[in-house]
């Protein structure tokens, strides 16, 4: 009875100490989304962002979408993340492929200089890509913002990839090739199928680290016709900056399309992530 | 493997090559090039404050993420790690934020530490307490206080990966672990933090690389400011180079970066291909 009393207490205080810190964690949340449905005469009382406010303040959202240009930047960020995600996964995992199945010479050598890429700063690529876009007229475009991203996303492609295939079991290699499989039926047919959660996860990364990147596309976009969502957004602060109902409607809004991907993608990721550690 | 190699060569390896000629030389970005050797370099470590500010505002960034960061999201990890209803919706729940924008997070911060009508300052007046802060417009604290900002953001992607790492810690081991009567703390620190450790060395690996990248956060929240109070090598750069035209200058702060970097990536690189 006494053991039962004490694992009855334990989960008390493993509800009470998560609620706490979800109240906490849901701080940034409540003031976004208490923001964004005020009007701005709603702000002059002291307290005013913890009051309903008397009518919902749609104007925000409408005007977001309308002045703020934000279906724009969001269409402009969508093209770019459904170009960049699965090309980008595609050569990454040609790469994997070849570094764990095919008879390539320096393995562990190549794979160390592509690893390299995830520890060295944007920083150092903006100004060469800057010259070079620009003597290229690649500077406010598709193409440009895509071809950048692809770039930075290799290595981590690679490492994820890399580990999941490393731990499909040779055998199935010989299996293939005895039953008429090319190298490329192996890539194709089994090695990419079986290696669906480690692609789930790169999807849900990828996609969230494109959508939401802001140094490359601050450099390489600066037509408003062009821009992705954060550097629109950064653009609504310098013309708002006070306008805080504006600008948490336009954030509010934005984040929607990513809270979608996440909520599709979710149950693979911990199960994917794992890849990362397996290497 | 040739089409990454490629697109590898020319988004990444070249421009860092191509990015320490440049910072050989004085430029404006548009006129022509003067080649100045280490002069860039030299002036930097020599007599530019404002470089030495942001070198130490990254190196207390990561003595943060490091303590704080990792040991806040390693505790979220083992508690949702526990079977308990509703753990997959705390879960998400918390891991939420990673989602969310680095821009935007900065934007809706921005608004929670305004001194007026902000959330903080706002739930102090609330329950009857005087107190006001300006946060992030007071050099002393503004660090801090944009670091707040991105931990709120920070823990969900070390929280992954500590999960992950404690599923493969086998129930077994700890159980006998119980029956020896080792208690709770015990069997954490002796049998569990070990078995983690290929889980550390990629989560501090991947925080210092990202204590070293920051960005996104702090140009949003301060840009640097107040009065320099929150300048990274990253803001700095780029403010170097896209605001004030020493393309040469700037570009050398990013080199620095990458010698800084380098000195993470040589460890991590040989343990993560060691079994090779």
């Amino acid at each position: 009875m006494e053991g039962k009393a004490k694992k009855i207490t334990k989960k008390v205080v493993l509800y009470v100490v998560l609620i706490i810190l979800a109240i906490v964690w849901i701080v940034p949340i409540f003031t976004l989304i208490a923001t964004a449905v005020k009007s701005k005469a709603d702000f002059y009382s002291g307290t005013s962002l913890f009051s309903f406010p008397d009518t919902i303040a749609w104007s925000n959202f409408t005007k977001a979408i309308t002045e703020g240009r934000l279906l724009t930047y969001m269409k402009n960020d969508l093209i770019v993340s459904c170009l960049k995600v699965p090309i980008g996964i595609f050569v990454e995992a040609l790469a994997a492929f070849a570094l764990t199945r095919l008879n390539v010479k320096h393995r562990t050598g190549l794979f160390i200089f592509f690893l390299i890429g995830m520890m060295l700063p944007m920083q150092t690529a903006l100004v060469p890509i800057n010259v070079i876009f620009s003597k290229l007229n690649l500077l406010n475009t598709y193409f440009g913002l895509f071809y950048v991203y692809v770039g930075f996303g290799i290595s981590f492609g690679i490492l994820i990839l890399r580990g999941f295939f490393k731990s499909i079991p040779k055998d199935i290699d010989e299996a293939a090739f005895i039953d008429g499989c090319t190298k490329w039926q192996l890539f194709y047919r089994i090695i990419l199928p079986v290696a669906k959660p480690a692609i789930a996860t790169l999807v849900i990364t990828d996609f969230l680290s494109t959508w939401n990147e802001y140094l490359l596309a601050s450099v390489i976009i600066n037509d408003n016709n062009m821009k992705t969502v954060p550097v629109g957004i950064m653009t609504f602060v310098g013309e708002h900056g006070t306008d805080y109902g504006y600008l948490c409607a336009g954030v509010l809004i934005a984040v929607i399309p990513v809270l979608i991907v996440y909520l599709i993608f979710q149950r693979h990721f911990v199960e994917g992530m794992g890849g990362a550690i397996k290497s | 493997m040739l089409p990454a190699a490629i697109i590898y060569l020319s988004v990444i390896v070249v421009p860092v090559f191509y990015s320490l000629f440049i910072s050989l030389f004085k430029w404006n970005g548009i006129g022509e090039k003067t080649f100045v050797g280490l002069d860039n370099y030299i002036s930097l470590f020599k007599s530019d404050t404002v470089f030495h500010t942001a070198i130490i505002n990254n190196l207390i960034w990561i003595v943060l993420t490091i303590f704080v960061t990792m040991t806040i999201s390693l505790a979220f990890a083992v508690i949702l790690n526990k079977k308990f209803r509703g753990r997959t919706f705390f879960r998400g729940f918390f891991y939420f934020p990673c989602v969310i924008a680095p821009i935007a997070v900065a934007i809706i911060w921005r608004w929670i530490y305004n001194p007026n009508t902000g959330f903080i300052n706002q739930f102090f007046r609330l329950i009857g307490v005087e107190f006001s802060q300006t946060w992030i417009s007071d050099p002393e604290v503004s660090i801090y206080a944009v670091f707040i900002a991105a931990l709120w953001q920070a823990i969900g992607q070390p929280m992954i990966l500590f999960l992950a790492g404690l599923q493969a810690v086998s129930p077994d081991v700890l159980e006998a672990a119980t029956i020896d009567g080792a208690g709770g703390v015990k069997k954490f620190f002796y049998i569990t933090v070990p078995l983690l450790k290929d889980t550390f060395v990629i989560v501090i690996a991947t925080l210092i690389v990202a204590a070293m990248k920051v960005y996104d956060v702090v140009q949003g929240l301060t840009g640097g400011g107040p009065n320099n109070a929150t300048q990274m090598l990253s803001t700095y750069m780029y403010s170097q180079v896209f605001q004030y035209n020493n393309v040469g200058y700037g570009t050398a702060v990013a080199c620095v970066m990458v010698i800084i970097m380098l000195v993470v990536i040589v460890p991590y690189v040989s343990f993560t291909a060691r079994e090779d």
